[in-house]
């Protein structure tokens, strides 16, 4: 069980998983020694109940710079209802925290069933031939694109160069000076 | 914002003396009648609420050899305690006082 919890931690976000995740942990173990006399279906209880915690905080640690940004009332997170606590528009069901257990062992059990069944057939795949480096290609090709960006800019600082001096800009310039002086 | 009950038994739990992570999950439960039971990743949840509030800090006991790291009020997180305690009271009478006039 103290497997799956450490597994669960990793959820969490690594600068609060270096500073906690040993101190939970010696909780959950403690936790765990507790239990131990228990009946096996409060046990079962306890430890769905531990992995949902953890899930739900590593949820929680994730969405705190959220709910800061948001501007999070005091301890709005701490009311334990029958939802995960979140602000209203991002609300889950608490159901959530036992569908994500599910996923987790589902892509848990996949990965498994994929290394067995890669194992189980060796070599399987026709032989590849000799692949050559990439960079002999790329490296030309960047130059000539590099090449373009340049060759457009210089095109396009060459028109507009030519517009300026063609006396366009200065004409667009003098239009309203010439106006005000009417206006006088 | 209001603070919710089991964080109010936590800070109890701490008002009482400094506590470790797996004694103060023992506390809680004690004090609510096995009503309220933290999980690990809750009880961590709220702890680091009330540590980045100032509510509480966080310190190596000093007398285990294991250098456990523990929780302690601080003078702030008294303080506020109280306040809510206050507002619990102020309740309590409310409820007493609207319980028995619906009573009658």
């Amino acid at each position: 069980m103290l497997a799956l919890y450490r597994l669960i931690l990793y959820l969490y976000p690594a600068a609060y998983r270096g500073e906690y995740a040993d101190e939970m942990l010696e909780v959950l173990s403690e936790r765990h020694e507790g239990m131990r006399k228990k009946s096996a279906p409060a046990r079962a209880a306890c430890a769905a109940r531990e992995a949902g915690g953890l899930l739900d905080g590593a949820l929680q640690e994730h969405l705190r710079p959220l709910n800061r940004a948001h501007g999070r009332g005091r301890f709005s997170f701490m009311f334990l209802g029958g939802r995960v606590r979140m602000r209203s528009e991002f609300r889950f069901p608490k159901a959530t925290v036992g569908l994500m257990l599910v996923i987790l062992a589902a892509v848990m059990l996949t990965i498994e069933k994929a290394k067995a069944i890669s194992a189980s057939i060796p070599h399987a795949n026709p032989p590849v031939g000799h692949i050559y480096p990439s960079q002999i290609t790329i490296l030309p090709t960047l130059l000539v694109v590099l090449i373009s960006a340049i060759g457009a800019g210089v095109i396009g600082w060459a028109i507009l160069f030519a517009l300026r001096r063609s006396g366009i800009q200065q004409l667009s310039e003098m239009k309203p000076s010439a106006g005000e002086r009417s206006g006088k | 914002m209001a603070i919710s009950e089991p964080v109010l038994l936590i800070l109890l739990s701490l008002a009482e003396q400094p506590r470790h992570g797996y004694a103060i999950l023992q506390d809680t439960e004690r004090m609510s009648d096995g009503r309220v039971r933290l999980s690990t990743g809750t009880l961590y949840g709220a702890l680091g609420r009330l540590l980045e509030d100032k509510w509480i800090e966080r310190f190596k006991e000093p007398e285990r050899s294991r250098g456990r790291q523990a929780y302690r009020l601080t003078d702030e997180g008294r303080r506020n305690l109280q306040m809510e305690v206050s507002r619990f009271e102020h309740l309590a009478r409310l409820g007493k006082l609207r319980a028995a006039e619906n009573g009658t």
